[in-house]
């Protein structure tokens, strides 16, 4: 609802050859720091596995069953973190280029309400137990769900933004009270949605998550190739349009990537708040409204808050554990405060 | 909507019907006033006590409304109620043929409780097991419809069995329940005393609401009987947080399951491990868990452990996993 | 019953000779017409229960010539729900003409710093830590949304406040208030999770009256104060310039009224859990029917006492389950506004 609170006309700034050097080597950096988490991520857990157990897990695997542990643990959800995280954090780049908003969550749209009252219906009337049963249910609520957003919030003259948020409110608060009304009044469904809606990137085998890879890759391409016409659209419909840009080829494109990321990470992990949100709008701080350096960024940064939220879940409460939809928030929140705090805020 | 009422009030009227005709057959046409007027019974009460003080109940209540916790454990203890609130499908679908029944055809006052939906069955007893803070928002209201017996969610089992068969007027199949219990025990005490004196046991479990790739070590549930009556050396719980207290861990914790000489696991009533459990049995650390390899890894059927019939389904289910244990070598 | 329309009566007098020059007669048609379809439903919700009892009944109980459980069941439960929905409702109506009106933009909501969910977790924490009464769940629903909203601001404040940081700053802490929520109902056992549920929900079952004496005493204050206040509102609506032409201190004001409107929705919230979506639509579909070019106090109270009553009804008697009422203001309220807002912006583009 905070979406419609803030637009402000844009300032591309001046990219100038020393700019762009610095926004590359802060990517690298962003790089160096992801593949460090990666490498954290298979190196703590729970339990304390040495260093070369690991290395021979991954690379001379034995029946050693602390071997296994690596394999079926700790690198699946290294890697669906590092999928779910970049699927996320491109969502929300995407959704904030299209709505204008810097402050727009790629769930906006109606993917997350789409995807919880979906499953809720799978725990609630069908009775299905597991994450198994719940994936292709997420994802077909959030497809389905989406393009009632999204031909709710079209007009004659094509989709305006504005309506579409509006439409994703509403289509949410409706699907919501109804998920609700099927929780209350059956235990069971309350039960397993309360887990499910925490959002986890563990115990997701792997076998489940490549079938979904595919489309997060069309959405991924679809992205970038729109990205271009994004930054001309984010001077104003107008200038686009005078620039030979489509506009609702452009938005139709990007709601499907978006759609296809944010609803195949929200069928896989379940509603992860905060990524979508905070890290394209961190990445804007750093390199300016260039939408292709905030793709660039998002993907790199997006799976790192995730991992480091992962993993810190991990070890705080040891040997237990808080799934990585509870973590997000702690570690990104803070953050986000402090660079507001200390860096002018720039609108989009 | 109009039809509605009509069906409400021909259920209640069966489930009354039913009710009068199980507390003859429960006394046995002894001195009881089951057959007499309403207005008699009415007039004769006892007093027990609960959550809620000493209260006054009527000596045979007719109209019995069970809400939260109470409703299975009175089903099970023989009990008609006239309107049930809120047990969970899962839970419902784990009883007997019979109580699935005896639960069906009493009306359902809803989840949160619809307190003129109990008003108009015209109960004359009301059993409430919820939280304190839930109770005493509609205590006022459910006093003035009948006599009210409230117990707090802490309330231990057997205490609870015992209050609720004294209030509800069952008290002759508990005590036939518990005989049943107590020999049950007794053998099963005999018959595994040297497990009971040489090997360690772990129970480990998962609820729907386990956070996806956890399982816990706790003595919640059945195994608290398994640990207290029977005394199997399950892990105790760590202190200060007895006797309700589980630790969740992940499941790369499974593989220290070795320090242990036999594992439970929940199971549903064929042996299988029950869905929620499922996604443990299937990682491969589980299937290479020396334990679980050689046969030391039990399912054992948890129907309920808040009554005494249900316990007894655990046990009979226990009994019949420890004898499948690999004789020691 | 009469005390109760009364008190909606006396708010509507007291706003008619304070400003009666200002209601053309349309307005006062429709308020009439309005009063009426409140009284009317609140017979009509009087009149229904699973307790069935005729009309000739429910009378002679509230005429004081019945005793004992029939008594019991319309004055003691029915009554104080249905005066709960009707000051409730109005109360959130006025809540949001006040925000809508003061912040210019038909989506402003006290959620934006964070009350919502700080109060949430006050709840929860009372409901499942402390296992509190429903006085300490009134507290703690308070101070919850009160203190959040203070750190929100405090946070935010930076040589002066900046919206854009506050809004910033309101998401931050309301995504950790939120995870923390989501964790503490996670880790709950189920009987309570779902009872913090519920309340999360916003429900008006086993409303008393002393809860209603208590929040309807503060929602009166409150309601004067609005009515007080609607000149200047006025004022404000046409522009900060021409409003402080007219000698308006317009920052002042505006504290003021966002205040008045914050207080008012965290009455309700506090009482009753979070009845979503009536303070967003009420003055939406009062304007509407007066057709007032801004948004008026009067149409927005009844219309949310309206829809409170209505939504209450629906939740009780018509859902297949008794629900808690917000779940029918969420499912009704966002499906409304969701059409209105659609329709009308499709008709200008």
């Amino acid at each position: 609802m905070t979406a419609l609170t803030l637009r402000r006309p844009s300032d591309p700034g001046t990219v100038t050859v020393s700019g762009s050097r610095r926004r590359l080597i802060g990517l690298v950096i962003a790089l160096i720091v992801l593949l460090a988490l990666l490498v954290a991520s298979v190196l703590i857990g729970s339990t304390a596995i040495s260093p070369a157990v690991v290395w021979k897990a991954l690379f001379h695997p034995t029946d050693d069953i602390d071997q296994f542990a690596i394999r079926d643990f700790r690198l699946p959800r290294t890697v669906v973190g590092l999928v779910v995280g970049t699927a996320l954090g491109v969502a929300g780049a995407l959704i904030q280029a299209l709505t204008r908003n810097p402050l727009a969550d790629p769930g906006i749209l109606g993917v997350n309400a789409g995807a919880s009252f979906a499953v809720t219906v799978a725990v609630g009337l069908l009775g299905i137990r597991n994450i198994q049963g719940y994936l292709w249910f997420a994802f077909g609520g959030a497809l389905i769900v989406t393009l009632m957003v999204l031909a709710l919030g079209s007009t004659r003259r094509g989709q305006s933004p504005v309506m579409m948020v509006l439409a994703g409110v509403c289509v949410g608060a409706v699907l919501g009270g109804a998920g609700s009304a099927l929780e209350l009044t059956n235990p069971d469904a309350f039960d397993a949605m309360r887990s499910w809606n925490a959002g986890s990137i563990v115990d997701r085998p792997l076998d489940l998550v490549w079938p979904i890879l595919p489309f997060f890759g069309v959405g991924l391409l679809l992205a970038f190739a729109v990205s271009g016409p994004l930054n001309a659209m984010a001077l104003g419909d107008e200038l686009a349009v005078a620039q030979g840009v489509q506009l609702v080829r452009t938005r139709v494109l990007a709601i499907i990537a978006l759609t296809l990321l944010a609803g195949g990470a929200t069928a896989i992990a379940g509603p992860i708040g905060f990524v979508g949100l905070m890290v394209p709008h961190v990445a804007r701080w750093i390199v300016g409204p260039n939408q292709r350096w905030i793709f660039a960024y998002s993907v790199l940064l997006a799976p790192s808050l995730l991992l480091a939220s992962d993993i810190l879940g991990r070890v705080v409460m040891r040997p237990g554990e808080i799934p990585v939809g509870i973590v997000t928030a702690f570690v990104g929140a803070p953050v986000l405060i402090a660079l507001v705090r200390h860096k002018k805020a720039s609108g989009l | 909507m109009t039809t509605t009422p009509l069906r409400r009030r021909g259920a209640a009227l069966t489930a009354a019907i039913l009710s009068v005709s199980l507390v003859l057959t429960a006394c046995g046409g002894g001195e009881d006033t089951a057959g007499a007027k309403p207005g008699d019974t009415a007039a004769e009460t006892r007093t027990v006590t609960a959550g809620n003080g000493p209260i006054k109940v009527p000596a045979a209540p007719k109209r019995v409304v069970t809400i939260g916790n109470t409703d299975l454990p009175f089903i099970d203890m023989g009990g008609a109620p006239v309107g049930v609130s809120g047990a969970a499908p899962s839970e419902i679908s784990l009883l007997p043929a019979d109580q699935q029944e005896t639960y069906k055809k009493a009306t359902s006052v809803g989840g949160e409780v619809d307190l003129e939906k109990v008003a108009a069955l015209k109960p004359d007893l009301i059993l409430v097991q919820i939280p304190d803070a839930e109770f005493k928002k509609m205590e006022k209201q459910l006093t003035s419809i009948a006599p009210t017996v409230f117990w707090g969610l802490d309330t231990e089992w057997k205490a609870l069995a015992e209050q609720l068969a004294d209030a509800g007027n069952v008290k002759d199949s508990l005590t036939r329940q518990k005989a049943e219990y107590e020999s049950k025990v007794a053998t099963m005490k005999q018959t595994y005393a040297e497990l009971i004196k040489t090997t360690k046991f772990v129970n480990l479990d998962r609820y729907s609401n386990s956070d996806p790739g956890t399982y816990v070590i706790g003595d919640i549930g059945c195994v608290e009987i398994a640990q207290d009556d029977i005394g199997f050396n399950f892990p105790k719980a760590p202190a200060g947080k007895d006797p309700l207290a589980y630790t969740s861990l992940p499941f790369e914790q499974l593989t220290k399951l070795s320090q242990y000489g036999v594992i439970t696991y929940p199971a549903d009533a064929e042996g299988k491990p029950t869905e929620v459990f499922a996604p443990v049995v299937d990682t491969n650390t589980w299937k290479a868990l020396p334990l679980v390899t050689s046969g030391h890894a039990l399912g054992v059927f948890c129907p309920g452990n808040n009554s005494y019939g249900a316990v007894l389904r655990y046990l009979d289910s226990l009994d019949k996993a420890l004898a499948t244990l690999p004789a020691k070598k | 019953m009469s005390t109760r329309v009364d008190f909606g009566r006396r708010v509507l007098v007291l706003r008619r000779r304070r400003f009666a020059a200002r209601f053309d007669w349309r307005s006062v048609v429709i308020c009439s017409v309005l009063a009426l379809a409140v009284a009317g439903m609140a017979v009509l919700a009087l009149m229904t229960g699973s307790f069935q009892l005729s009309p000739g009944e429910v009378v002679s109980a509230l005429t004081g010539r019945t005793s004992g459980l029939v008594r019991d069941i319309v004055v003691e439960w029915r009554l104080p729900r249905v005066a709960a929905a009707l000051v409730f409702g109005a109360a959130l109506g006025v809540s949001g003409a006040v925000f809508q009106s003061t912040l210019r933009n038909p989506l402003a909501d006290p959620g934006i710093i964070g009350f919502s969910q700080g109060s949430y977790t006050g709840a929860l924490i009372v409901i499942l830590v402390v296992n509190g009464t429903y006085w300490q769940l009134v507290g703690g629903a308070l101070i919850g949304g009160v203190a959040t909203a203070v750190a929100v601001y405090l946070l935010a404040y930076r040589r002066g406040v900046q919206g854009f940081r506050l809004i910033i700053v309101g998401i931050g802490i309301s995504a950790m208030l939120g995870s923390l929520n989501t964790w503490l109902i996670l880790k709950a056992d189920l009987d309570q999770a779902m009872a913090a549920a519920t309340w999360g929900a916003g429900s008006l079952n086993g409303v008393s009256w002393p809860q209603v004496a208590v929040g309807g005493a503060f929602i009166a204050v409150l309601l004067v104060l609005a009515a007080m206040s609607s000149r200047p509102m006025r004022q404000l609506e046409l522009g900060d310039d021409a409003a402080a032409a007219q000698g308006v201190w317009v920052s002042a004001v505006r504290l003021g009224l966002i205040v008045l409107g914050v207080a008012l929705t965290a009455t309700v919230t506090a009482a009753s859990g979070p009845i979503a979506f009536i303070s967003l639509v009420a003055p939406q579909i009062g304007r509407r029917l007066t057709r007032s070019a801004g948004i008026t106090l009067a149409p927005a109270a009844l219309v949310g006492a309206l829809l409170c009553l209505a939504a209450d009804y629906i939740a009780q008697h018509v859902a297949p389950t008794p629900l808690p009422v917000g779940i029918i203001t969420v499912i009704l309220g966002g499906g409304y506004l969701g059409w209105l807002l659609i329709t009308e912006a499709r008709r200008r583009l």
